[in-house]
C-alpha cells in the first residue's frame, strides 16, 4: 500500500526536478545577461558593432577596447577613488545605522514616530531639488572637490534607507531572546554583542551592499562636486565614452564598465556568505 | 539633554545662515586682476584626437604664457547643462566654459557669462561671419562667447549603391530637395530604401533645415512677446520627408522613429543608399565602415532660399564670476586661431566657424574628398529666430516634438501639424 503511494511521488519528482533546474538556469541566464552582453560588446570591433549582422557572439577577440579604456579613462585611479568613497561611506553608514536602528525598533518613545516620519520624508526629495543647497553648504565648509565631501553626501543620502532596512531586521529579532540572555545573567552589552549582533549579520550585509553599490554607482553628486580629474570616481570617467547627439564609443565603454563592475562583484562575493536567512526560525517556539 | 539638542540645532542653523551670507559676499568677484593667474578650462572634447589636440593647445599656451596658466578639466556633453546650473549657483563654475550657443544663451540672460566682445581681437572677430556672431550675442548686444565649431545636416551616400542602381551621384554646389527625392526613388528597390533618416527627435533637424525655405517659425518681439507663424515655408521640409516616406516610399518610415546612430548600421549594411545626419557622423562612418564600403557626402541640401541651415556653434565663454575675464578672453583668442581650430575640427569632423580655419582644413584635407561638401555646407549657416525665442525649449519638448513624431508616423495631417505647433506655442503664453 505504502509502496503504491510513494511511487507516483517519486515519478513526479523525477519529472519535475529537471524542469526546476531548467527554470533555475533560465533565471540565472536572465539575471546574468547584462553582464554577458557587456562582455560580448567589450571584445567587438567598431565595425562589428555597427554591422547589421551584429549578433550576440563576437566574431573576433578585440582586446584593444580594454587597453584603450584603461589608458583613456584613467580607470585605475578612478577605481581607487570610488573604492575609498564607497568603503568609507559603507563603514560610516553601518556604524550610525546599527545603534539607531536598534533604538528605533526597541525603544517605545514619541521620538520613534517622528524619526520614522523623517526617514520616509527624506526619501521623497529628488536629487535635483537638494543639490544646489547642498552644494552651497559643502562649499562653505570646504568640501567641494574633496572625496570626503562626497562620502558625507553619500552617507546622508544612504542613511535613511539603510536605517529603514536595518530597523526591520532588528524588529524581527525576538525580544524574548534578549530577555533570556538577561535572565542568564548577561549584561546589556553582552546581550547585544553575543545575541543580537550575530543575528543581525544578514541585515548588516544587505544594508552594506545597498550602501556600497549605491555609492559606487552614483554619478550626479560626483559630477557636481568633483572638479579635479585626479579625484574623479568611476561613473564620471565612464561618462567620457559618451559624446553629443547619441555618439558613443560602445566597445570601450563596455570594456570600462565591465572592469568597473569587478570590485562590486568581489565585495559581494566576500560578504554574500553571511546573507543567510532562517537563523531565528524556531528560536522562541513552545 | 533637550537643551543640548536645541543648542546643536541652533549651531547648525547658524552655520547654514552664515554660509549663505558668506556666499552672497563671495559671488561678487567679477573684474580683472593683475599678476599671474591660473584659470580653469572645462573642455567637452570627445573624440580621442580632439582631446589630444585640446591638450596640445593648452600645453603650448601654458609654456608661452607663464602669467596666465590654464588648468584643463574634462566635462561631458550629456551633463554639462546641469553641472553648470549648479556651479553658477555655487560660484564655482570654470573660468572658461566650452558649450554650445543654444545652451549658453539662457545662462547669458541670467548674467552668468561675461561680455568678452571687448577683449577679443579684431582678427578673431573678422574670421567669423556676422550671422554666426549673432548666435552668441545677447539682445542687448553683449558677445558672450566665441563660436568655434559647427555642425550641419548632410546627406551621406553609398556610391556603390548608386552605381548598382544606375543613378548618378549628385554633384554641384547644392542639392535640391526635389533632386534628392528623384535620386531616392531611383535607389529604392529590392527591399532597400533610398534614404534612412533617424528623426526620433525631429525638432532640431526641422528647425535647422527650414531656413532653406525661409521657414523662420518665430517673430522675436523687442522685449515683448515672441509670436509663432507656421506657414508653407515652415513645413516644406516635413512635407518632403512625409512624401518620401509615405507617397514615394523611398525613405524608410521605421528610420524616422530611430536615432541617427541607430540608423547608421542600416546605411553601412546597404539597407539605405543615402543617410541624412549631422556631419560629425562622418567620424563614426570612417571608424566603423567595412574596408570595402565606398561613401561620399552629397552637396548641401537646398530649398527655395538656398542651402541655408541654422547655426548652433560650439562656444567658448568666460564665466562672469571669473576673477580674470580679460586673461581668459586672451586664451580664447589664441584657441580661436586658424591652426588650432583646424586641428580641432578635423578630430571631430566638424566645421570651423572661422573662415581662415575652414580654408586651413580645406588645404589639409584636399586628399579626402568628403571634406569639401562638408565645409561647403558650413558657408551658408545663419542665426535662426528659434534660438532667441524664450519659450522654445519648452515648446520643443511639449508640443513640437510630439506633433512632428505623429506627422512622421502618418497619424496626423499637415493641417493638424500646423495647428498643433501653433496652438502649442500660444498655450505657453
Amino acid at each position: 500500500m505504502n509502496k503504491q503511494k510513494v511511487a507516483p511521488v517519486r515519478q513526479a519528482r523525477a519529472f519535475s526536478r529537471p524542469l526546476q533546474y531548467l527554470g533555475l538556469a533560465a533565471y540565472v541566464v536572465f539575471l546574468g545577461f547584462p553582464l554577458l552582453f557587456l562582455l560580448s560588446t567589450s571584445v567587438k570591433t567598431p565595425q562589428q558593432l555597427q554591422s547589421p549582422e551584429n549578433g550576440f557572439f563576437p566574431t573576433s577577440l578585440n582586446l584593444g577596447n580594454f587597453s584603450a579604456a584603461i589608458s583613456k579613462a584613467n580607470l585605475v585611479e578612478a577605481a581607487g577613488n570610488s573604492l575609498y568613497v564607497a568603503l568609507l561611506t559603507t563603514v560610516i553608514v553601518t556604524l550610525i545605522s546599527l545603534p539607531a536602528a536598534y533604538a528605533l525598533a526597541r525603544f517605545q518613545t514619541k521620538l520613534r514616530g517622528i524619526a520614522t516620519g523623517w526617514i520616509l520624508l527624506s526619501q521623497v526629495f529628488p536629487f535635483i531639488l537638494i543639490v544646489i543647497p547642498l552644494f552651497l553648504v559643502l562649499k562653505q565648509i570646504g568640501l567641494i572637490n574633496n572625496l570626503f565631501g562626497l562620502v558625507l553626501v553619500y552617507t546622508v543620502w544612504s542613511l535613511p534607507f539603510a536605517l529603514w532596512m536595518l530597523r526591520g531586521y532588528v524588529a524581527a529579532v525576538p525580544v524574548e531572546l534578549e530577555e533570556a540572555g538577561a535572565i542568564d545573567g548577561a549584561t546589556k552589552l553582552r546581550v547585544l554583542r553575543s545575541i543580537v549582533l550575530p543575528l543581525l549579520a544578514p541585515g548588516l550585509v544587505a544594508t552594506s551592499l545597498f550602501t556600497f553599490i549605491s555609492s559606487w554607482n552614483e554619478f550626479f553628486f560626483a559630477l557636481v562636486l568633483i572638479k579635479d580629474p585626479n579625484l574623479e570616481t568611476l561613473p564620471l570617467t565612464l561618462a567620457r565614452f559618451v559624446g553629443a547627439e547619441g555618439q558613443v564609443q560602445l566597445g570601450q565603454l563596455a570594456a570600462a564598465s565591465l572592469l568597473a563592475t569587478i570590485p562590486s562583484l568581489v565585495f559581494f562575493l566576500l560578504i554574500q556568505r553571511r546573507l543567510t536567512s532562517g537563523l531565528m526560525s524556531g528560536a522562541v517556539k513552545g | 539633554m533637550k537643551r543640548k539638542a536645541l543648542l546643536g540645532i541652533g549651531a547648525a542653523a547658524a552655520l547654514l545662515l552664515s554660509g549663505c551670507a558668506l556666499n552672497g559676499e563671495q559671488a561678487d568677484t567679477g573684474g580683472s586682476t593683475d599678476g599671474p593667474v591660473t584659470l580653469t578650462f572645462q573642455s567637452l572634447a570627445y573624440q580621442d584626437s580632439t582631446v589630444a589636440a585640446t591638450k596640445e593647445i593648452v600645453d603650448a599656451w601654458n609654456s608661452d604664457n607663464p602669467d596666465i596658466q590654464i588648468k584643463l578639466t574634462q566635462g561631458t556633453w550629456d551633463n554639462v547643462h546641469d553641472q553648470l546650473v549648479t556651479q553658477f549657483q555655487g560660484g564655482t563654475a570654470p573660468d572658461i566654459i566650452h558649450d554650445e550657443s543654444s545652451d549658453i544663451m539662457g545662462f547669458a540672460a541670467q548674467g552668468y557669462l561675461a561680455d568678452i566682445g571687448k577683449h577679443l581681437s579684431t582678427e578673431t572677430k573678422d574670421a567669423v561671419s556676422e550671422d554666426v556672431w549673432k548666435t552668441v550675442t545677447t539682445k542687448d548686444g553683449k558677445i558672450v562667447a566665441a563660436p568655434t565649431l559647427l555642425q550641419t545636416y548632410v546627406v551621406f551616400a553609398n556610391t556603390d549603391a548608386f552605381a548598382a542602381a544606375g543613378v548618378d551621384v549628385p554633384k554641384g554646389d547644392q542639392l535640391s530637395w526635389d533632386d534628392l527625392r528623384t535620386a531616392a526613388k531611383g535607389l529604392t528597390k529590392d527591399g532597400k530604401f533610398g534614404v534612412g533618416w533617424g528623426l526620433k527627435q525631429p525638432t532640431a533637424a526641422i528647425m535647422n533645415t527650414a531656413l532653406g525655405y525661409d521657414g523662420s517659425f518665430f517673430d522675436i518681439g523687442d522685449g515683448g512677446k515672441d509670436t509663432i507663424h507656421v506657414g508653407d515655408n515652415e513645413v516644406a521640409v516635413p512635407e518632403h520627408i512625409h512624401a518620401m516616406a509615405f507617397e514615394d516610399k523611398s525613405m524608410d518610415p521605421v528610420s524616422l522613429t530611430q536615432s541617427g546612430t541607430d540608423v547608421l548600421p542600416g546605411f553601412l549594411g546597404g539597407k539605405y543608399a543615402m543617410y541624412v545626419g549631422g556631419n560629425f557622423l562622418a567620424q563614426q562612418i570612417t571608424e566603423s565602415a567595412p574596408d570595402t564600403f565606398k561613401w561620399t557626402v552629397l552637396p548641401p541640401l537646398a530649398g527655395s532660399a538656398g542651402p541655408v541651415q541654422a547655426a548652433n556653434p560650439q562656444t567658448m565663454s568666460v564665466s562672469a564670476q571669473s576673477k580674470a575675464p580679460e586673461q581668459a578672453a586672451k586664451f580664447i583668442d589664441y584657441f580661436m586661431n586658424a591652426e588650432n581650430q583646424a586641428k580641432l575640427a578635423q578630430g571631430d569632423w566638424l566645421i570651423p566657424a572661422s573662415k581662415p580655419a575652414r580654408d586651413a582644413v580645406a588645404e589639409q584635407t584636399k586628399d579626402t574628398p568628403v571634406w569639401a561638401p562638408i565645409l561647403k555646407s558650413g558657408e551658408d549657416l545663419a542665426g535662426a529666430p528659434f534660438q532667441q525665442a524664450a519659450n522654445y525649449p519648452q515648446w520643443k519638448d511639449q508640443y513640437a516634438t510630439p506633433a512632428l513624431q505623429k506627422y512622421f508616423a502618418n497619424s496626423i495631417s499637415l493641417a493638424d501639424l500646423k495647428k498643433q505647433l501653433t496652438d502649442g506655442w500660444n498655450s505657453l503664453g
